[in-house]
């Protein structure tokens, strides 16, 4: 029996992974802050850590965190961070 | 294992929808046959241990043939579940080719060469054999031996009897594959997706829907509303809630995945509502409409199926919600004593409309007594202050009311029209900030004084109220926000009789 299905049956194209670094010295690394509550206590002492490791950072923050990042906030993680770390969730 | 000269020949049917003879598959080169059944724990193991080296004997010449003792649509799902990526071939009873080949036992592979003539057998899981028989990498996963079942050819006529009750079942088939929220579904065949779509092109993209990034198109819409038990002419509704869910506004991609106990509440108004039978009358909210609960069970398998957001899996949704399952129901214009939803969002009294709004389940709100119109708003709107969360307040989101018809004959007999009921809601619900400072509030209430007023909505325009539900009893009910949404309830006219 031939049925139709209610999936988007396209093959997806799994995205390589970056290339892990060993070494935080040096690095830039995008902070991203969902604007959950507390999120932005969670990345403060991620950044302390970081900084401890001889990274620098700077901070992106999302319009709202139910909603995908706008084309501009992925835009800057990428052209200034080597790594980025979100605070996921509450 | 052992050498036998001439396999013996046989045609049968295959997944492939035509019969395929031994002498097919040697014809250009050795082939192995490997005799399995469903019900056997080793040969599923077997297919799929060697599933991953099919290619490999494809290209080195020899064809593989899974040839199942099971009906066609059996061997097709359990060749499917395996990733068996052979010829699938089915012999059901009685087992003639089984017992030409002196079958004892399943699994059974039986290497036969170009001419025809067995080279070589191996019976039950045996990597080593098997490796030796094939000359490819076998895994040496353990077990590396398993011995398997008895072949069926060898059962007792009273053994085949019981196991012919247990044939494929399509309803079941659906549960194997997934496409289903839980409950028994119709299954999609292309003739009844063809007959919901009406003749409508299949291809039409509607949009993209997250989590998954699926292309919506009408052909999948169309199969969801097919396995919900939508009937065609259902179908022009679907496709406008699944157009409202789309806008970027809704934010489906977050209501889909959220922790939040989300679902979708559909608002059907103007004159589809009688061409199709959706209920606004008694028992609006469910069940016991087909209308009712099968557009609002197409909407969510839309969005649970082809969208991605299935519980369990993307969908966080740590309690769910009834609204999750279906929840769609019409306005009853006919005893409403104000102005149906669709006109007051701006449509023509004669549109067909769908108004969809993301929100919690659906709050009872009991009121038999109250004597005079602020009375009775008041006993709504201090239903609805517990909702979400009763310190939170202001919600920050929509609350959407279903008016039981005595409660909105009451509220037009003392001469209120919907407006100032809104307008009451909105004023009587108030709460100094000191009282709501407890366990976990909002930032507004944290930073005012004790005696400031904080109201349980921002403005009116987030208070929505609809008129359905059956003329005795004086139930009303409220459909509080899901919050940290963004989601704005959106409409969209029917195009049905076009």
């Amino acid at each position: 029996m031939e049925y139709v299905s209610p999936f988007d049956e396209r093959a997806r194209v799994a995205e390589p992974l970056a290339p892990r670094r060993a070494d935080l010295t040096g690095a830039t690394v995008a902070l991203l802050d969902i604007t959950k509550r507390r999120g932005d206590e969670f990345l403060d002492r991620v950044e302390e850590l970081l900084e401890g490791c001889g990274a620098s950072t700077f901070r992106v923050v999302k319009e709202i965190f139910s909603k995908p990042a706008a084309p501009e906030i992925i835009r800057q993680i990428a052209n200034r961070g080597d790594l980025a770390v979100e605070g996921l969730a509450d | 294992m052992s050498a036998v000269a001439a396999a013996p020949d046989f045609s049968l049917p295959s997944v492939a929808g035509h019969p395929v003879a031994l002498a097919d598959l040697h014809a250009d080169g050795p082939a192995l046959l490997l005799f399995v059944s469903e019900e056997c724990p080793t040969c599923v193991l077997t297919l799929r241990r060697l599933a991953p080296v099919v290619a490999e004997l494809s290209d080195a010449g020899v064809r593989v043939a899974a040839v199942f003792e099971d009906a066609l649509e059996v061997a097709a799902r359990v060749a499917r579940r395996t990733g068996f990526d052979g010829v699938v071939l089915a012999e059901p009873a009685p087992y003639e080719v089984s017992r030409a080949y002196s079958l004892a036992s399943l699994p059974t592979a039986v290497l036969v060469d170009r001419s025809g003539a067995e080279v070589g057998r191996v019976v039950g899981w045996d990597a080593a054999g098997l490796r030796t028989l094939l000359s490819v990498p076998v895994t040496d996963e353990p077990p590396v031996r398993k011995p398997g079942c008895a072949a069926k050819n060898t059962y007792d006529p009273e053994e085949l009897r019981l196991l012919d009750s247990g044939g494929f079942d399509e309803l079941e088939e659906m549960f194997e594959r997934g496409w289903t929220d839980g409950l028994p579904v119709v299954p999609p065949t292309i003739e009844r997706v063809d007959a919901m779509l009406g003749g409508r092109d299949r291809s039409v993209l509607l949009g993209e829907m997250a989590p998954s990034v699926a292309r919506v198109t009408l052909e999948r819409v169309a199969a969801c509303a097919v396995l919900a038990g939508c009937r065609p002419d259902y179908f022009p509704v679907v496709v406008a809630a699944v157009e409202a869910v789309l806008e970027p506004a809704f934010n489906i991609g977050g209501q889909a995945v959220t922790t939040q106990p989300c679902g979708q509440v559909l608002v059907v108004n103007g004159p589809i509502r009688d061409a199709i039978g959706l209920n606004g009358s008694v028992g609006a909210l469910g069940p016991g409409w087909r209308a009712n609960m099968t557009i609002g069970r197409a909407l969510r398998l839309v969005v649970s199926l082809t969208g991605g957001g299935f519980p369990g899996r993307l969908d966080r949704s740590t309690l769910g919600n009834p609204g999750k399952v279906a929840m769609c129901f019409a306005e009853d214009e006919d005893v409403s004593p104000w102005e149906a939803l669709h006109v007051s969002r701006g449509f023509a009294a004669d549109a067909s409309v769908v108004t969809v709004v993301g929100a919690d389940a659906p709050l009872s709100i009991s009121d038999h007594r109250s004597t005079g119109p602020s009375e009775l708003a008041r006993v709504l709107g201090e239903a609805a202050a517990a909702t979400w969360s009763p310190n939170w307040w202001p919600l920050g989101g929509v609350s959407l009311f279903v008016i039981c018809p005595e409660h909105a004959r009451s509220f037009a007999e003392w001469g209120w029209s919907k407006q100032r009921v809104v307008e009451s809601l909105f004023d009587s619900v108030v709460r100094s900030a000191g009282s709501l400072r407890w366990g976990e509030t909002t930032p507004l209430v944290n930073g005012a004084s004790d005696d400031q007023l904080i109201r349980k909505w921002d403005s009116p325009e987030d208070i929505m109220l609809v008129v359905a539900g059956g003329e005795a009893g004086r139930y009303s009910a409220v459909f509080g926000p899901c919050l940290g949404m963004n989601t704005e309830p959106i409409s969209k006219e029917v195009q049905w009789n076009t």
